[in-house]
């Protein structure tokens, strides 16, 4: 593995970096979790890496919660999204998926922002984030910031919206303050109950008022498309009903329209019937036992 | 590193002076940009503990402590932990008396969670930083926890059970609570 | 009869365990020597081309590199117990680990990129990659070395029979024919292997630091290989990542790694990557086998029908081997009256296979623990019942000639059923609702070797053992250590005999200069060879001790005690420092040391031509209950809890047996539920962790065991072989268990969700 690294601690210095390696061959790096794995064979001596990780810019490294809005810089890695005390009980989801990236070790080192920008359609924490309609918050070397939906970022197979010269800066969550009730997980189908790269996975956050009655819901699917996907038309079938009141069928239906938003491939890993039924089984058992 | 406020890359083949914190020890070494730390540990510091399972993060072997954390050490980049501290597994008994143990080693090997040992040295990395953690907040973790708190962590000799009873007993007091990830 | 012992039977810590938890074991990857050179090695590209030239003369130019080598440049012999298998490949490769080149460099980096420097023009051809593809009239030879005397492309079979099958068969009520598909599978080591071999351009010496687990064997087929003076090699052993059988084999890095060294005068390493591992290393082997087995009405086995085909792969291992285990399970596990075996392995151009704990036998006795039960369905029999009817007996000599001179079989069985609590439990899955989630328990035996095999022409342990002048002892053993905590055991058997502690013993095992002849670790041997050779060691040493004790006690040898460092008097309670006795004996005249040797040759038979005979010293038994969770909406099987019970003859180090049994299960869980090696056309699909899942923290059950003590004559202390027997039973109990819990038939592993889900759609 050879490349050469360049540290900005400001977020000046960054863009200043991104812009001399214009026309370069230049990748970012965060956690590392994925980028050392891609760059094992990498031997030539043409590619720089700009390391983010010695970034001392707050909007960057940390997690703020302000009014209308949840931000989450692109540096914070899952152990800390687990360790929020906020996210854990206002999107549940988020720390759910985080809970379940990888390891304690990886964890640790491991970012939001790798997450995203690897795009993988196996990402977790990506997953939970498109469920939540989450923003992605993107500064370019020159010019202003812009904003896109995290579900608009994925283009493709680890093809994301960032042009050559952008970095993620963090991501953002739209709230409102409202008492709600939440009804979340993060499912996670593989092999193993741990360590695991999802084979099918599942983020779902549903929120419902004082009567039971669901009043936002956000379904994302991951590993059953070439990009996690936002499961739309499950999500208004949800809106408006009684989640206790919901029978058999109904849940079939949901699910049903769940599965619509799948084109599962056969690897490896499992084959593309496998992901389509357990993903109508896990749609439906949200719906279960309330 | 040279990154003192420097966002400049120094021209390809050049190398990095970092300072850090090794088992309490403080050292400044010059590197390949591309290092990954196990090669640091290993090769350069020849602290020979930590091992090399996967390269891949998924087996744990690697694991050493960053500023307290639990990290592979295949998987991270040795110019990180410029103005860092690590600790290998060589730094735990280190401060301890004389030839001893700390208390996770004596757990170890008391409960007999140690066969071939190639597992081993990342094993108790981890279980280090989780047990800091939980003290840390307070909690004391249950069987299941325990569990996931060593999933990042593989051995294919003892099946896991001893390892976990290891763990367990170092939080011999409240039993029942939960909590710490 | 016991006598009562004071550290055998005592929880034990490792004897060196604060080395291993304090990073200062040194493996096989942590030797660095002066001088040292890296290794690497080009392997095929295809699984089956010719090879129509190949060009190092760029890799050779390289700065840093020392060495490049191909097999022109070399001369040796075949490898392998055949002798089918070429070190460097020549003119054509067959199999995708194939050795084509290797360069020893100055740094690893280096030797890598050399590896992308050389340039191989091949000729692709079409592969064979399915047995039955290369037992076809028209099939190409695969091998150019085999012998082929048993048929083309048929690299070894076996036949075995006793008893009269077609009389059995007029007494059958039931008779359930079978075929049971068995995967790939690899041992997963935690360290991957490695080796560092030092030669000596002016003496000729080689030294081999090495992994082995049979240094002698070792030694004799590398000096075979090298065409050199066996004498002139010595193998080293670091400590060990993890063997399991993966170490039993000598396999083409190894000399290559010598021959590099003997190239460059240099010392050199070559240390495999994770992903070369899954490809380059051992698989325990996937097999077919088609099992017909039958019983009368009261559920008794009449015989067994076996036919069983192995895929090779391209060379021949010890692994080819292993139909010596699996024949044995299927003519003595359970009482038998008649039972016809015939195995084959077949060439394929796929990775060969190797030897892997259980050596055959848990694909036998998923085979045959599948069928009973299924028997048992047919006959409307309890699923226990059928097993305790035809359980095996102390005293049995089985139709294959091994004699039970001890067995707990009906113990085992007898205590997983109750402390399952099966009974109960089998009313609660009937009465159930259906429900997501479906429960049920599944049972195995097994039969295993448990006091050596002797496959070899010995099957025996040499042992020196040294009491120093301050009351040390230092036990030179030829077993060796490969993390199963063999040296404990040993230790702990001279702490019991001496009365020395603990502390004052060192076990010395890992260089063929010093230590004396042993056949190495394989079935389940250690503890049982090298225990008795240990105890005759120390029973020649006090004939040493002991008359001048008594004499220096006034007392007879028969009242002497060893305890706490001194020999006693029982009657008199007079005691002397056993370093005093020492002493006395180097410095008084005659002048003698307490140094003893022993060699320990177990009384089993090499079995005949027909494999009959008594195979071992002794044989282990073990039942499982196993209780499992199947999520019917992910496939997904939850093992929840385990029981074991183990005729372990008698618990030497419970803590040791149970780090056996756990980590045994364990691995069971792993084969039978997610691991698979896959390989597509030749080609390894999932060389990574990521994708060749072992099993976690978080997937294990509870592990419940129940040891049985039937006190062999024959072991130490009443000890028999328990090492491979935990993973035996266990893929076999899974997927009885999964499939009582579906209302399907698992006739194949894995059990990955997938597949449990595909059986779940397709239940009739
Ligand atoms: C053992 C193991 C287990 C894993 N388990 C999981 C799992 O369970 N679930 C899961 O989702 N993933 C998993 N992963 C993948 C990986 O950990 C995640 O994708 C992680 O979130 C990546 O973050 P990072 O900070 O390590 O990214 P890096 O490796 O540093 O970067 C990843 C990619 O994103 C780019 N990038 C990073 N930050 C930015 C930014 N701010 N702006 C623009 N581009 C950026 C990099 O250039 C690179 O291409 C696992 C990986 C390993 C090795
Ligand atoms: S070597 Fe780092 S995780 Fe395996
Ligand atoms: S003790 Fe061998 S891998 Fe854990």
């Amino acid at each position: 593995m050879n490349f050469d690294l360049v540290s900005p601690t400001t977020t000046e210095d960054l863009l200043r970096a991104i812009d001399e390696h214009r026309g370069r061959r230049f990748r970012f790096g965060a956690g590392y979790t994925d980028l050392l794995l891609d760059l094992e064979e990498q031997q030539d001596n043409e590619l720089t890496v700009i390391n983010l990780a010695r970034l001392n810019d707050p909007s960057f490294t940390s997690i703020v919660h302000d009014g209308g809005e949840m931000r989450i810089g692109a540096l914070v890695t899952a152990s800390r999204i687990i360790a929020d005390r906020k996210l854990q009980s206002r999107y549940p989801v988020l720390c759910q998926a985080a809970g379940q990236h990888g390891s304690r070790q990886i964890r640790h080192t491991a970012t939001v922002g790798g997450n995203l920008c690897t795009a993988s359609p196996a990402g977790d924490m990506a997953c939970a984030l498109v469920a939540l309609r989450a923003r992605c918050d993107i500064l370019p070397a020159r010019g202003d910031a812009r904003s896109l939906a995290v579900s608009d970022f994925f283009l493709g197979v680890r093809e994301t919206d960032l042009k050559e010269d952008e970095v993620l800066r963090r991501v953002i969550i739209p709230t409102d303050d409202g008492e709600v009730k939440t009804h979340s997980d993060f499912i996670k189908i593989g092999k193993r109950r741990s360590m695991e790269c999802a084979v099918v996975s599942i983020a779902y956050h549903i929120e419902s008022d004082g009567d039971d009655t669901m009043t936002r819901a956000g379904i994302a699917i991951g590993s059953v498309a070439p990009t996690i996907k936002y499961a739309r038309s499950a999500c208004e079938y949800l809106v408006g009903k009684r989640l206790s009141s919901l029978g058999p069928s109904e849940r079939d239906e949901f699910a049903a329209k769940v599965v619509e938003y799948a084109s599962p491939i056969s690897d490896i890993r499992a084959s593309a019937w496998y992901r389509e039924d357990v993903l109508f089984n896990m749609s439906k058992s949200i719906l279960e036992n309330h | 590193m040279s990154h003192d406020n420097s966002s400049r890359s120094g021209g390809f083949g050049h190398r990095l002076t970092i300072a850090f914190t090794i088992n309490g020890r403080g050292v400044t070494r010059e590197i390949r940009p591309a290092l990954r730390l196990i090669d640091l540990i290993r090769d350069d510091l020849g602290l020979k503990g930590t091992k090399p399972g996967c390269l891949e993060g998924e087996c744990g072997a690697c694991t050493v402590l960053v500023d307290g954390d639990a990290v592979n050490s295949c998987l991270y980049l040795a110019a990180n932990i410029d103005g860092k501290s690590v600790t290998t597994i060589e730094g735990l008994s280190a401060g301890v008396d004389g030839p001893g143990l700390d208390p996770v080693q004596r757990a170890v090997v008391e409960h007999g969670a140690v066969q071939c040992g190639f597992c081993t040295s990342g094993m108790i990395m981890a279980i280090e930083s989780f047990k800091r953690q939980c003290d840390t907040d307070g909690v004391v973790p249950n069987r299941e926890r325990i569990k996931k708190s060593l999933e990042g962590n593989l051995c294919r000799c003892t099946g896991y059970k001893k390892i976990i009873d290891a763990v367990q007993s170092l939080f011999e007091q409240v039993q029942g609570a939960d909590g710490a990830s | 009869m016991k006598k009562s012992l004071k550290v055998i039977g005592k929880p034990t810590p490792k004897l060196d365990g604060h080395l291993r938890v304090s990073g200062k074991a040194v493996y096989g990857h942590d030797i660095s020597l002066p001088n040292m050179l890296y290794g690497a090695i080009l392997r095929a590209q295809y699984p089956c081309a010719k090879i129509k030239a190949i060009d190092v003369s760029k890799a050779a130019k390289l700065p840093g590199v020392v060495c490049v080598i191909t097999a022109d440049d070399v001369d040796v012999a075949h490898m392998s117990h055949k002798r089918d298998h070429p070190v460097l490949k020549k003119g054509e490769v067959n199999c995708i680990r194939d050795e084509i080149a290797a360069v020893a460099a100055s740094t690893k980096e280096i030797a890598r990129k050399a590896l992308r420097l050389i340039e191989v023009e091949y000729e692709v051809r079409e592969g064979i990659f399915d047995p039955a593809d290369a037992l076809q009239e028209d099939a190409p030879g695969i091998n150019k070395y085999a012998r082929g005397d048993e048929g083309k492309n048929i690299a070894q079979t076996f036949h075995y029979e006793h008893g009269d099958i077609e009389e059995q068969k007029a007494k059958s009520t039931c008779i359930v024919k079978r075929r049971y598909v068995l995967p790939r599978v690899t041992h997963c080591c935690l360290e991957t292997s490695v080796v560092t071999a030092d030669y000596s351009q002016s003496d000729g010496r080689l030294t081999l630091y090495s992994s082995t687990q049979v240094p002698f064997l070792y030694q004799r087929d590398m000096a075979r290989v090298l065409k050199m003076d066996p004498s002139n090699i010595r193998v080293v052993q670091p400590v060990i990542g993890g063997g399991f059988g993966s170490k039993l084999d000598m396999y083409p890095f190894e000399p290559i790694c010598a021959l590099l060294s003997m190239t460059c005068g240099q010392p050199v390493q070559i240390a495999f990557s994770r992903e070369e591992e899954f490809v380059a290393s051992p698989t325990r082997q996937a097999m077919v086998i088609d099992l017909t087995t039958g019983a009368d009405a009261e559920g008794r086995f009449t015989f067994r029908e076996v036919e069983i085909t192995k895929d090779n792969g391209a060379y021949t291992s010890w692994g080819a081997t292993t139909s010596f285990v699996m024949m044995q399970t299927f003519s003595s596990l359970y009482h038998a009256p008649a039972c016809v075996f015939d195995a084959r392995a077949v060439y394929t151009n796929n990775p060969y296979a190797g030897s892997f704990r259980g050596y055959g036998n848990p694909q036998s006795t998923f085979a045959l623990e599948r069928n009973i039960d299924l028997m048992a369905e047919e006959l409307a029999m309890d699923r226990a019942a059928i097993r305790l009817v035809n359980a095996n007996y102390k005293g049995e000599k089985t139709g294959q000639g091994l004699e039970y001179a001890t067995c707990g079989h009906k113990d085992a069985l007898d205590t997983v059923i109750a402390k399952s609590d099966y009974t109960r439990k089998k009313r609660e899955y009937k009465d159930a609702p259906s429900a997501r989630y479906k429960r049920a328990m599944g049972f195995a035996s097994m039969l295993h070797v448990a006091g050596g095999a002797k496959i070899y022409r010995s099957d025996g342990c040499g042992t020196t053992v040294k009491l120093d002048n301050f009351g040390h002892l230092i036990i030179i053993t030829g077993s060796s250590e490969i993390g199963q905590g063999s040296e404990t055991v040993l230790a702990m058997m001279a702490c019991e005999e001496l009365g020395i502690d603990m502390s004052k013993i060192k076990v010395i095992n890992t260089d063929t200069d010093i230590k004396p002849w042993d056949v190495g670790v394989h079935a389940s041997r250690t503890s049982f060879v090298a225990g008795n050779s240990l105890l005759g060691a120390i029973g020649r040493l006090k004939d040493k001790i002991s008359p001048w004790a008594a004499r220096y006690l006034k007392t007879d040898i028969e009242d002497l005690d060893y305890d706490n460092g001194e020999i006693g008097c029982k009657t008199s309670g007079r005691s002397v420092k056993i370093d005093k006795v020492v002493r006395e004996l180097h410095f008084q005249d005659p002048n003698v040391l307490c140094m003893e040797s022993y060699y320990y040759e177990p009384a089993s038979d090499f079995q005949d031509a027909g494999y009959k005979g008594n195979v071992s010293g002794a044989y282990a038994f073990a039942s499982q209950a196993i209780e499992v969770e199947v999520d019917t909406y992910t496939g997904q099987v939850k093992v929840l809890d385990v029981y074991v019970g183990q005729d372990v003859g008698r618990v030497l180090n419970p803590l040791g047996l149970m780090g056996q049994i756990e980590g045994g299960v364990v691995m069971g869980m792993g084969y039978a539920l997610t691991e698979e090696l896959v390989v597509a056309k030749g080609q390894v699909v999932n060389p990574t962790f990521h994708n060749y899942k072992i099993p976690s923290a978080c997937d294990i059950p509870e592990i419940h065991f129940y040891p049985i003590e039937t006190h062999d004559q024959a072991g130490p202390y009443g000890a028999k072989g328990v090492g491979e027997a935990p993973l035996i039973p266990t893929p076999a109990a899974i997927a009885n268990a999964v499939s009582n819990a579906l209302g399907v038939e698992i006739n194949a592993l894995p059990m990955t969700p997938e597949n449990v889900l595909k059986a779940i759609k397709d239940r009739p």
